[in-house]
Order: structure tokens, then sequence, then C-alpha cells
């Protein structure tokens, strides 16, 4: 009788244990969930993605785009990867920048791809010269909004997403899906890459400050110190 | 009641956890670089949407996480009867919540972000490691 009393006992004990377990696990799985939910559903930041920029842009006769002066005294060119940390980082502390160089006349910046880390970064090249068909401002807001949504990972660069950016900045969508699905701009993307390998280009970000070649992201300081040496060498000469 | 074997591993990684999650709390919330051997990884996770949730550090998380496995696992050792004995309950559900969550980091970091965090990884495995340990003990308590 004992024994059948403990039995039963234990055997209670161990199914309330199981379903309180089950119910904990449940709870728990809820809350990942709910964890996972609030991480993806987090607030963008802001870009302008439409509005006209406080200083010319435009397209070189070689097809780059460009912003900034092309009279400017600082001529800085460019070769990035869309998916690169590093060129998000450089392409912020430019943007940081702006107002007090490309606005004043005194930076222009011209961009080229160099298209390199993974097949996603070509598509990013590919889709950002099709933003480029419909003008160089598209092209600016495109490039800008393409780094804002570089923490999104491979992801940010399927062609859903690619089309999705067009659509989210207005951009004429059948052209640029068209321009994009037919890899239209591909061939260009190719000969920016061949033009960077050829002038000894074998990373990203790698840039040419007035012809001198740079490689690696510089801070917003590093890059103010290194304009206004520049500017005064070139006032000096 | 846990084997005493496990109840030193479980404050043990603990412990390691709260180390590896204050390391990166600090670096986060102090805007320092993290120590991260050749790898960049660390800084481009710490970068990316992925590292925080509602405006809250996922390291301080983890953070919180770690103390309250500390916490629960020091309070059973001393008072085995406190919560009615569903301690062991609750270390294991905070510990299954740490272990998926740090599945869906390192998914994203491998799969997602292509960089990977190695403190972020340590952590993960720390995670791991204390839910294995919480199973066994769960399990201990039904039989």
């Amino acid at each position: 009788m004992t024994t059948h009393h403990k039995v039963r006992r234990r055997s209670g004990r161990q199914s309330i244990s199981m379903r309180q377990a089950a119910i904990i696990g449940g709870v728990a799985v809820l809350a990942v969930a709910v964890l996972i939910g609030l991480n993806l559903a987090q607030p963008r930041p802001g870009l302008d993605l439409t509005g006209p920029f406080p200083y010319p842009t435009g397209v070189t006769p070689e097809g780059e785009p460009y912003r900034g002066s092309p009279d400017a005294p600082l001529q800085l060119i460019e070769y990035s990867d869309f998916l690169c940390p590093h060129c998000a980082e450089m392409s912020n502390a430019l943007t940081a920048l702006a107002p007090d160089y490309i606005q004043t006349g005194k930076l222009r910046v011209i961009f080229r791809n160099f298209a390199f880390l993974t097949p996603e970064s070509t598509a990013a090249a590919e889709a950002s010269e099709c933003a480029l068909n419909q003008g160089a401002d598209k092209f600016w807001h495109y490039h800008d909004l393409s780094y804002a949504r570089q923490g999104d990972g491979l992801s940010a660069y399927t062609p859903t997403q690619l089309k999705a950016y067009a659509a989210e900045m207005g951009l004429d969508t059948t052209a640029f899906n068209t321009c994009l699905d037919s890899q239209a701009t591909l061939s260009k993307v190719q000969a920016d890459v061949n033009e960077g390998t050829s002038q000894g280009v074998k990373a990203t970000p790698t840039w040419f400050l007035n012809g001198q070649m740079e490689e690696g992201a510089m801070t917003e300081a590093e890059l103010r110190t290194l304009f206004d040496d520049t500017l005064a060498k070139t006032k000096g000469s | 009641m846990s084997h005493p074997w496990r109840w030193w591993a479980m404050c043990a990684l603990a412990l390691a956890g709260i180390g590896v999650s204050g390391y990166l709390s600090w670096a986060y919330l102090g805007n320092q670089p993290i120590i991260c051997g050749q790898s960049e990884g660390c800084d481009q996770v710490r970068n990316s949407v992925y590292s925080h949730v509602a405006g809250i550090p996922v390291a301080v998380l983890g953070l919180a996480a770690y103390l309250c496995l500390l916490g629960l696992t020091v309070v059973r050792r001393r008072t085995p009867d406190v919560l009615g004995g569903y301690v062991p309950l609750a270390i294991f559900g905070v510990a299954l919540v740490g272990v998926l969550y740090s599945a869906y980091l390192t998914y994203l970091e491998f799969y997602v972000m292509l960089a990977v965090c190695r403190w972020c990884v340590a952590s993960a495995v720390i995670m791991t490691a204390i839910f294995v340990l919480a199973l066994f003990d769960l399990g201990a308590e039904a039989t």
C-alpha cells in the first residue's frame, strides 16, 4: 500500500513537472518570437530619398556619377562595394563633410563600383547603375539607401529588395526592373572593376584624392585634416 | 538537488557569460572598439540593426540573462525550497530563451551579415552549455 502510494506520488509529480516544463518551454519560445519580432521591426534611420541635393550632381564624360562641382580643387574618385562596411563608413564620413566641402565647392566625389565581395555586391552595383540611368540625383539617393540598408546583410541586396528600394524612392519601376532583370548595366559594372584593377585597386574602399591613392576608410576628422592639408598645398602651388 | 559538479559548472558558466556580455555591453555603451582578433566582424555586428532590441543592446539583455541565471543558481543552493522548488524550471526557461535567441543571432552572423563576432559565438556556446545543464537538472527533478 505504501509502495503503491509512493509510485502514485512520484508519477504524479513527474507528470506535473513535465507539464510545467512544457508550459515554460512554450512561454520561452513565445518570448523569443517577440524579441525577434521587435528586433526586425526596429525603425530604420530616416533618409531623404527624393529631395534635391544642395550641391551639383552629374555624370562625368566617362559615365561616372559625381557630386560636387567639376571645378572643385579636391577631386576624389572612390572605388566601393555596397556590401563593404568600411565603404559605408567612408560614405557616411563624406556625407557628414558635404556641407563644409562639397556644398562649398571645394570637393567633388566621383563614384565607381568595385563590386568584388559577393554576387550580391554585383547585383547592388548593377542596381545603382540602373538608378543612374534615371539621373545622377537618383543614383546618389539609391547609393545612400543601399548603404543605409547594409546592416540587413545579404538579404538587403536580393533582386526583390533592390527593386523595393527603387519603388521606395519613387523611381520609374518599370524601367528600373527591366534594367535590373536584363542585367543591362552588368558590362558597365565590370568595366568599372576592370578600370579599378588596372589602377591597382585590390580592396575597398580605395580612393584617389587628386590622383593620390589611399586604401581604407578614414574618419570624418581624418578626412577633414587631409582635405585641409591638400587644399593648403593646392593653394600654395 | 543537482549534483554539486553541475552546480559549480553552472556558476562558472554564468560567470563566464557575465564576463563576455559585460565586456560587450561596456564596449557598446561606451562606444569602445571591440577586441576581435584579426576579424573585424565584432564592429560590423555591433553596427548592424540586429545588435539591439527596442533600443536595448542585445549584449545588455545577455548580461541580464546571465545575472539572472547566476542569481537563481545561488538561490537554489542556499534555499532549495524557495519558490516551491520551481527554481530549476525558471533556470530552464531563462536558458531556453537565451539559447534560442543566441541561435537566431548566430544564424544572422553566419548567413545574413557574413560577419562573425567571436565574443557573440562564445556567449552562444556558454548559453548552450547552461541550457544542457538546466535540462539535466530538470530531468533529475522530474524522476
